[in-house]
Parts: structure tokens; sequence; C-alpha cells
């Protein structure tokens, strides 16, 4: 009762503040951008190499059909919109500092694991709701290229494929998390919305590159990128199948990186839970523990 | 007469960060239905100490207990019964007033909608409460604040500086409000450097000096009411010297042309008889009376205390 009460909390504040929206609306602008450009670039004749493979722009139209129209929604959002989730999470948790409402919620709540964990319930229940919010707008800009271009059938709509979609779908959301904790754990830690989406974007930009280096730099460095973060994901999000020729946004060495990887997706994916429940127990700990002071703590 | 409920009560409060000790040996009584004020300058401990008994800050050493409830290990049961601003008021600044109240009865539970239109009405925001917080002056987030502590109609209400940025008859507002709320049967916990406020409102008042109590008592006590009479005659010097030899006079001291002598003013007539006795006629003869401000100062003043040394 007291949990479900602390949601409905979390969800009205973050319901009515302009920063939730703006990022939905930056996601949903993406997602109809992508399409736009995708879908004015197939127009053209010939083709163009992808990946070591030539790819025709007339297949990239039909890459944009209802059918692929999930993978391609979900391949915004696990490059661009884990960057969204990270504002959208360390603003949730950041902000309470900045406006010194942290001991107002502190008071007002019954538990302090209780309130971080009803917020961090409400981050993460936004971030699956935009992730879904975009592959509804693909879906409805494929379904408008598709009846266009006289391709409408739904033969693709099997319970396989239906299986499929909410499989990608999860992983999308799962490969995300890790990023979305750590803005949430970095914001509570540092008691602000900057630390939070430096720490977030920082690692999301920053770790691809680093990695890359170890990779170079032989033992004992060359294995440790494949414990982090975004060799992970890439792994992962391999199995989204995205269609030929759309662009992957997952860094200039997503597929190559991912392909030469030593991992099994099952391994990827306790690893990257490992970081997510690493990061959630650092801030719960964090924020159980410490005085809640003016300016947010001591 | 039965005796008052005791509600909050700290036991050697500590507080420490690395080697500053920010709070000390705090050991403090709340009363229901009283107006009691904590008085010190800035950077005495006072939030810290308020931080402690709501369970936002953790003692070094020491348990503060509101309702019987330490606040350190079981806060949640009490921490309804109260209703706090600690400092200034802090709010969602993108939400209306009324909407910030909203959120706080959401997160307490069991507050009918009615109740945050009450307390707008109350604190006179009415006619602003759709507007968001961040356009309200600073006499209006005070009256929020004011509001939100009233919310969950508590038991005990703490307030620190509830008068700042308010404008005079804000001030005298919130100056009647308080003695209104003991009255009703809450508790007020005030923090004020408006002393001459305290001074009014107050039934019992500490004082606390670089994080440790320096004096705690009725208003009356802390005042020395009643124990110190103003004296002036022709010639102090006698008058002083007469008052040496009258029993019941505890003490003696020239101040601004006055003589003060620790005796029990109910003894002022017996006292004038007896200097008359001794050949000493009084011109002026009364009560002491000490403000709190001169009393505040005198506790809290570096500076005398250096003299004084």
């Amino acid at each position: 009762m007291t949990m479900s009460r602390l949601i409905a909390v979390e969800f009205f504040k973050l319901r009515k503040r302009m920063m939730t929206w703006l990022v939905t609306a930056v996601l949903v602008a993406l997602v109809i951008l992508l399409y736009s450009i995708l879908w004015n670039v197939s127009g053209r004749a010939g083709g163009f190499r992808d990946a070591g493979r030539f790819v025709t722009y007339q297949s990239l139209r039909r890459s944009l059909f209802l059918s692929a129209g999930v993978p391609i929604a979900l391949n915004v959002c696990a490059a661009f919109g884990t960057l969204l989730a990270i504002i959208l999470a360390a603003g949730a948790a950041g902000g309470e500092y900045a406006w010194g409402t942290v001991r107002l919620m502190a008071t007002a709540s019954s538990g302090r694991l209780r309130l971080i964990s009803a917020r961090l319930i409400v981050v993460g229940g936004l971030v699956a709701g935009g992730v879904l919010l975009a592959v509804a707008v693909a879906l409805a800009y494929s379904a408008i290229i598709t009846a266009v271009n006289g391709g409408a059938s739904w033969d693709f709509l099997t319970a396989g494929w239906l299986k499929d979609q909410f499989l990608s779908y999860l992983r999308t959301v799962f490969v995300m998390a890790p990023y979305v904790a750590l803005a949430f754990a970095a914001a509570t830690i540092g008691r602000s919305t900057l630390a939070g989406v430096g720490a977030g974007i920082g690692v999301a930009f920053l770790e691809p590159l680093i990695s890359g280096l170890m990779r170079l730099g032989g033992p004992p460095w060359h294995g440790i990128p494949s414990y982090l973060i975004s060799a992970n994901r890439n792994i992962i999000l391999l199995q989204n199948h995205l269609p030929p020729g759309v662009p992957s946004f997952g860094g200039p060495d997503a597929r190559d990186a991912a392909s030469g990887s030593v991992h099994s997706v099952e391994a990827s994916s306790i690893i990257l839970a490992a970081w997510i429940v690493g990061f959630i127990a650092v801030a719960f700990a964090v924020y159980r523990r410490r005085d809640i002071t003016a300016g947010g703590g001591a | 007469m039965t005796e008052a409920r005791e509600i909050l009560r700290t036991e050697g409060l500590w507080k420490r960060y690395g080697r500053i000790t920010a709070v000390a040996d705090m050991n403090l009584r709340v009363y229901e239905r009283e107006v009691f004020s904590f008085l010190g300058p800035n950077g005495s401990g006072k939030s810290t100490t308020v931080g402690m008994i709501l369970g936002l800050v953790r003692p070094t050493l020491g348990h503060a207990y509101v309702f019987g409830d330490d606040m350190q290990t079981h806060p949640w049961p009490a921490l309804k019964k109260v209703g706090a601003v600690i400092e200034s008021p802090a709010f969602y600044p993108y939400l209306s007033g009324s909407d910030n109240l909203r959120v706080i009865a959401m997160a307490l539970g069991d507050i009918p909608k009615t109740r945050i239109e009450e307390m707008l009405e109350l604190v006179g925001l009415r006619e602003r409460g759709r507007d968001a917080y961040k356009t309200y002056s600073l006499g209006m987030k005070q009256r929020l604040g004011i509001a939100s502590t009233l919310l969950r109609d508590p038991d005990l209400i703490i307030l620190d500086e509830p008068t700042n940025g308010l404008d005079p008859a804000g001030t005298r507002e919130v100056r009647e409000l308080i003695p209104n709320l003991a009255r009703q049967g809450h508790a007020v916990f005030l923090c004020s450097h408006l002393l001459h406020e305290v001074q009014t409102v107050s039934d019992r008042v500490a004082i606390v000096k670089k994080g440790r109590m320096v004096a705690q008592g009725t208003v009356e006590e802390l005042l020395g009411r009643g124990q110190y009479l103003r004296i002036r005659a022709a010639d102090n010097d006698a008058l002083a010297a007469a008052l040496g030899g009258v029993p019941f006079v505890t003490g003696v001291e020239r101040i601004d042309g006055y003589v003060r002598a620790e005796a029990p003013t109910a003894k002022a007539a017996e006292l004038n008889q007896a200097l008359s006795t001794l050949g000493v006629y009084v011109s002026e003869l009364s009560p002491w009376e000490v403000e709190l401000e001169s009393k505040f100062l005198e506790l809290t003043n570096d500076e005398e205390e250096e003299v004084a040394r």
C-alpha cells in the first residue's frame, strides 16, 4: 500500500515535469527523422555497401515496411533513447537535491529505501514506456510507408514474429538499464543531476573508445572490455536483427566488436545484470546511510 | 492539574563532522501544547539538531525520541505526527502550490483533498494555489511551508525562521498563529532570530552556542523575572553599601546608573522600608526587566566572553 502510494507520487512528479515530456518529444522526433531520411534515401536507384554486403536502395525501402518497424525503432532507442533515459534518470534523482525537496520527501514518506525504490521503479517504467512509444511511432510511420509503396501485407504477423519483436523489446530495455542505473546512482551519490548525466553519458561515449585502446594494449588489458557494459550491450543487441542498410548507431565498431567477443548472449546478460545490480545497490546503500541536510547532504 | 506529556526528548545528542563538533551533548525536552524556542547564532548547530530530531541526520552519539520513537531506528510512526520546515521552505518549482501540497498528501496518505484547499485558505494562498511555486514571492513560499506543516494536522510542528521574507502584516499573522497552534493542542518547536517575537510567543526557550546548550528554561526563568530590582538613589554608592546589609538581597551590581539588586520583586516594599531605616531614600524602584535579546547576546557573544575573562 505504502509502495504503491509512493510510486503514484513519483509518477505524478515526473508526469508534471517538463523534462519528461521534452525527452519523450525528442525520442519521437528522432524516430520520425530517421524514418523520413531513410524513406527519402531509399527512393534512389542502385545500392551501397553495408558491413561487407551490397544493399540495394529498393531492399532498404522494403526494410522500412511494417514488418521491420520494431527493430528500427528499438535501434533508435538503444542509441539515442539511452542518452535520453540517462537524462531522465539523472533528473529524477538529482532534481530533489537541487530543489532541497529531498528533505521534504524524506520526512513525508515512510522509509528512505521505499522512496528511492519507488523513484527507480517509476524511472524504469517511463523508460520502458518510452521505448514502447517509439515502437508505436515507428509502426505508424511504417504503416504509411507500406501503404504508399503498395506493400500492404499482414503475412508477417505470426506468433513467431510477435515473439521475436517482444524479445527484441525486452533486450533493448535491458541493455539501456545499466546506463539508467548508473545515471541514477551517480545523481544520488553526487547529489546532482549533472553528476548523473555526466557519468551516464560519459560512460556511454567514452567506454567504447577506452575499450578499443584496451584491446590494443595486449594482456592484461585486452580482456577487460568484454566485462564492461558496451561490448556486452552490443552482443545482446545483435540478436535484434536490424535490417541490412539501416544505420546501427551502436558506435563505429559495434557489430565488429560484438562479433569478436568471447561471451555468449547468456554470459553478456549476466554481466549486464551484475552492473545494474551493482549500481543500484551502491545508490541504495548511500541514500540509506547518508545525512540529509541543506543542499542535500552533509 | 495533570503533567504535560513529553513529546520530544534528546539524550546526549552529539554530531561531529571529522574534527568539527556541530552539536555537543544536546539534551532537549518539548512538551505537548507548548511553544518551545530554539535559539542560537548562525552555525550554532540548530538545523543539525533539528535534522537529528527528524531522523535526517545520523547522530555521532546519543538519541532523539519523538513520541517515544527512536528517530534513528524507527522514525516513521513519529514523522506522521510531525510537520516541519527546516531552514527554508523547499518545494518543486514546476508544480503549483496546490500540487506541492498534493505530493505531500499523497506520500503521507489518508489526507482528504479538501484539506489541501483548507490549508491554502488558512495561509492566504487560495487565489494563487494553481500558480507554479517558482512564481511565488519569498513570503508566499513561507506561507506554503506553513501550510505543508499543518497538512497532516501534526502534534509537533517544527518551524525554522517562519517569518523570513514576510511583510509586517504576514509576520504579525504568523506571530499570532503560533500561540493559536499551541492552544489547539499542537506543540511548536520554533527556531528564530527574531527574539522579540520569540519572547512574546514562547513558553520555554533553549539557547545554543557552538553546538552546546548554554541555557534552557521558561522565558521567566531565563530572564530572571521576579528576581531582580532596579533601584536608583541620589547616592548610588551609599545605596549599594546599604543593600549589602539587607538579608534577602543576595547580590548587588551597578549597571548604567542604576543598582541591580538580586532580590524577589515581591519584597520591593520591604526593601524600600529597610533602606529608609538605614538612611537611604530611593528615587526609583521597579522590577528589572530584561529583554530576551539582551540575554541572548549575553550568552552567545564571544567578545563579551573574552572581556569577562
